[in-house]
């Protein structure tokens, strides 16, 4: 697993952003920070040297020394240092597509597989969030994921705003539960610089009844479909997702007649493998579906998607457990820093296109029956 | 509960051999029996029905609005499609090598003067290229034989550098393979596309005469050269004999070309007139249509190593099920001349369509709408375009097919010299009533092969349980 916390020790008294290069004007990372060295290169910190137990940087704010690390490792990496705790954040790690801010752990909703189980406190971090933005590698998509981003709208489309209109080449993708937009927000989410935003938002069922108990929230269903209807008018990019667990697997056919019916404007929909993590690790006897032992809810739903020209995608499904037709459905989907392969992958063909595991995926669980292709 | 006919979609109602064919105006549709239609039309609709319909999206709460707004989405998903022009149909020369039997009037001899563009027109056509708004530009270059004028194809190809989308069709007789008009063909933005009449013999006599080996031998050497998915070939077949279905497709499987695009000839003026009983040999063309369709779904289902489909008879059916997915500009609603795609000739002189271009010069009509110099954004262009959508039509309005259909405002003008003749009257009309039948007969069969075929022109990775909702 690739760690995104860093043991470091810094000078300043309060968190601060900043970018680690190995060398002034050293445009790190897979593409050229070009033209814009300039007027960011203050908030980098540069190599100074490395040592048995690990780097140092030096910046605006001072001497960074981090643990574990060469510098050539971190180069190109946004952390955010905090040095009362000793620790760094790794916010957008150089040359990962799979970079994400977690805005807050608060959420209005609780679903019983939730992967990141919410907390009532709320640290506001959104200026750091908003600097390390400015500092991202030329041409990213940077996720935002909570707890529930829009609980804090007002700031969180501030940041959008900010970031998009200071840095042409950039993109967000922004996980949401959907019960916060009204109809107040589509002059707003009508400028043209949303159209670098895509929105995740979860359907679980079209039974109204069992949605809003997925989520463990009465009504949420109804607010969902009041904040579809701003952000269709608004024309916002949707990406659905909808998790797989026992409860709705075979709501699946009938969710895909719902979709290709009443969802026709979402931009694609994401049928997503449970995740052995959060409340879903407690309850995963309960929750989790073989899709491999029974496929056909899954293939029902592909095929009345792909019929009426719904992008669905398979995510977290393992390409072996997939059947062949649908392989181009099935990407690479899970982050790099949280997926794996079991050993009998290394001679599988197909690899570099499969999502593989979790990292906490259980070996012994049912679906790490992989048959290398 | 039932459900009251004021909540349920207002919906048209086409009877087929299975039963009734329910489509509303964002072209969802489903097949019921004629109790269903009886308890609908009863309010008498159990609570599952109403359940099912609402999913379907046949059921909208005008108080909400969300389902207001989901149905509008529907309808502007059918609409639509001409945004800002980037399609250009260009015809540099009149002029062609070869003087096929039905081509008198669109063509100009080898060696004649004058029908090539001049230097004013080409720095007309340059100047609308650069004038262009978006990053994607597909050209078209039909004649005369427009290899005849590597150069020209060149400078305008060179000129659409600045794309980042960028598709050339040169629409050749595959007469002569110069190296010059090789190295073209040799781009990987650029497609072929040709004609090959059916069966050998048939395009000797309309066409090639002596000079067939010649043809055959470049096409057999460009299909080894580029593989499948550059080259097309159309057939043009005259529909009072056409060729053997199965000599059809043998020849164009012969070459690795899949998809058919059967076209009866368009007889224009004089030849129209002549033949009195044309809409009995439209009733026999259709038959021969239908039964080529139905031969090729045999062939599918026989021979699984290649996909063979009839061109228009996959776009009709990917726009029942798939609005958007194809950019057919004879199919769409509405469909307005001179917007996103026009055809400069050799004068350059703007047609809407080929086909006008065609028109104008066998003297039946002139529907030129400028010229490349002044440009085309003429009274003439917006008067046609006025009456350019099937959406107001009050014999469109009540057809089940209408989400699915389109207009043709110049098969109109040409046919009956007038936009507003009643709707059922014209063959266009006729043509689409017939075809869209003849697609949903197949989207309800329970036939494995038909079920295959479909699949695979709907471009799907499996074959679906079901393509059509039915309620009983
Ligand atoms: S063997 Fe491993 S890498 Fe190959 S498809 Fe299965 S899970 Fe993926
Ligand atoms: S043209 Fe004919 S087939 Fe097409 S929508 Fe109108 S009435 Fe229906």
């Amino acid at each position: 697993m690739i760690p995104l916390s860093l043991q470091i020790a810094a000078e300043p008294a309060t968190p601060f952003v900043t970018r680690l290069r190995l060398r002034p004007n050293d445009h790190t990372g897979p593409n050229d920070h070009i033209g814009e060295t300039d007027h960011t290169g203050e908030a980098d910190a540069l190599f100074v040297e490395d040592d048995d137990g690990g780097t140092l940087f030096a910046g605006r704010e001072g001497l960074i020394s981090i643990d574990g690390f060469a510098g050539h490792q971190l180069s190109g990496d946004v952390l955010l240092v905090d040095p009362g705790a000793g620790r760094a954040e790794r916010l957008l790690r150089s040359g990962s597509a799979h970079n994400t801010l977690l805005v807050t752990e608060r959420c209005d909703q609780l679903c019983v597989m939730c992967s990141q189980p919410p907390k009532k406190t709320h640290i506001d971090r959104f200026d750091h969030f908003e600097k390390a933005c400015m500092l991202a590698e030329p041409g990213s998509v940077i996720g935002i994921t909570g707890g529930e981003p829009t609980l804090y709208k007002p700031r969180l489309l501030d940041l959008i705003e900010a970031v998009l209109t200071e840095r042409a080449d950039l993109e967000f993708h922004v996980l949401t539960n959907g019960q916060h937009f009204d109809l107040a927000d589509v002059p707003r989410l009508r400028a043209p610089l949303y159209r670098r935003v895509s929105w995740g938002i979860p359907l679980y069922s079209h039974v109204p009844a069992t949605h809003d108990f997925i989520v463990g929230k009465q009504g949420a269903f109804d607010r969902l479909h009041d904040s579809f209807s701003a952000l269709m008018q608004a024309g916002a990019r949707i990406e659905l997702r909808t998790v797989l667990t026992s409860t709705n697997l075979h709501d699946l056919p009938a969710l895909s007649h719902y979709v290709a019916a009443r969802l026709r404007f979402v931009e694609s929909w994401s049928v997503m493998q449970l995740e052995n993590i959060g409340f879903a690790k407690n309850r995963w006897s309960d929750l989790f579906v073989d899709h491999a032992a029974d496929f056909t809810p899954i293939s029902r739903a592909i095929d009345t998607s792909l019929l009426h020209g719904i992008a669905i995608r398979l995510f977290n499904f393992p390409r072996c457990t997939v059947p062949r037709a649908y392989w181009a459905l099935a990407p690479a989907s899970i982050s790099d820093w949280k997926r794996k392969y079991p050993p009998p992958c290394r001679d599988c063909r197909e690899r570099d296109l499969c999502s593989g595991f979790f990292e906490w995926h259980p070996d012994e669980q049912a679906g790490v029956r992989v048959t290398p292709l | 509960m039932t459900v009251s006919c004021r909540t349920a979609q207002p919906m048209k109602v086409r009877a087929l051999d299975e039963g009734s064919l329910f489509v509303n105006d964002t072209g969802r549709f489903f097949l019921a029996s004629d109790a269903f239609a009886q308890r609908l039309h009863d309010d008498a609709l159990s609570q599952a029905e109403t359940d099912e319909l609402r999913l379907q999206g046949n059921i909208i709460d005008p108080d909400d609005d969300f389902s207001l707004h989901s149905h509008a989405y529907g309808i502007a998903e059918r609409l639509g499609g001409a945004n800002s022009l980037d399609y250009l149909i260009l015809v540099p020369t009149l002029r062609c090598n070869l003087d096929c039997s039905y081509c008198q009037v669109s063509r100009a001899g080898v060696n004649q003067r004058g029908f090539d563009w001049s230097d004013e027109t080409l720095g007309g056509v340059l100047r609308s290229i650069d004038e262009l708004a978006t990053d994607s530009i597909k050209i078209e270059f039909q004649g005369g034989e427009p290899t005849l004028r590597p150069d020209l194809l060149r400078t305008i190809i060179e000129r659409c550098e600045r794309f980042a989308h960028k598709q050339f069709v040169i629409c050749t007789n595959l007469q002569n393979l110069s190296a010059d008009v090789l190295s073209i063909f040799d781009r990987d933005d650029v497609y072929i596309s040709t004609s090959l009449d059916g069966s050998i013999a048939m395009h000797r006599m309309q066409r090639t005469g002596p000079l067939t080996d010649a043809f055959l031998d470049n096409l057999s050497s460009l299909t080894a050269r580029y593989g499948p998915g550059k080259i097309s070939a159309l057939p043009t077949l005259d529909p009072r004999a056409p060729a053997d279905i199965d000599e059809i497709i043998d020849t164009f499987s012969a070459f690795g070309l899949t998809s058919i695009f059967l076209r009866p000839i368009n007889f224009q003026g004089f030849a129209r007139k002549r033949h009195k009983q044309s809409r009995e040999q439209d009733e026999g063309w259709r038959s021969y249509y239908e039964r080529f369709v139905r031969r090729i779904i045999e062939r599918n289902w026989l021979d699984k190593s290649s996909v063979l489909e009839e061109s228009y008879f996959s776009i009709c059916l990917r726009r029942v099920f798939q609005p958007g997915a194809d950019r057919h500009v004879d199919l769409r609603n509405p469909n307005p001349v001179g917007v996103d795609y026009v055809v400069i000739d050799y004068d350059g002189t703007v047609y809407p369509t080929d086909e006008a271009r065609m028109l104008a010069r066998s003297g039946v009509i002139d529907l030129s709408i400028g010229d490349v110099q002044t440009g085309w954004n003429t009274p003439e262009r917006l008067a046609l375009n006025e009456a350019s959508t099937n959406q107001f039509d009050p014999s469109c309005t009540v057809c089940a097919y209408q989400p699915f259909c389109g207009r043709d405002l110049i098969d109109d003008l040409a046919r009956y010299g007038r936009v507003d003749i009643e709707r059922t009257e014209t063959e266009f009309c006729r043509k689409h009533l017939h075809i869209f039948d003849f697609v949903f007969e197949p989207i309800y069969s329970q036939d494995p092969a038909v079920r295959y075929s479909l699949a695979m022109w709907l471009r799907l990775p499996a074959i679906p349980e079901q393509l059509g909702v039915r309620i009983s």
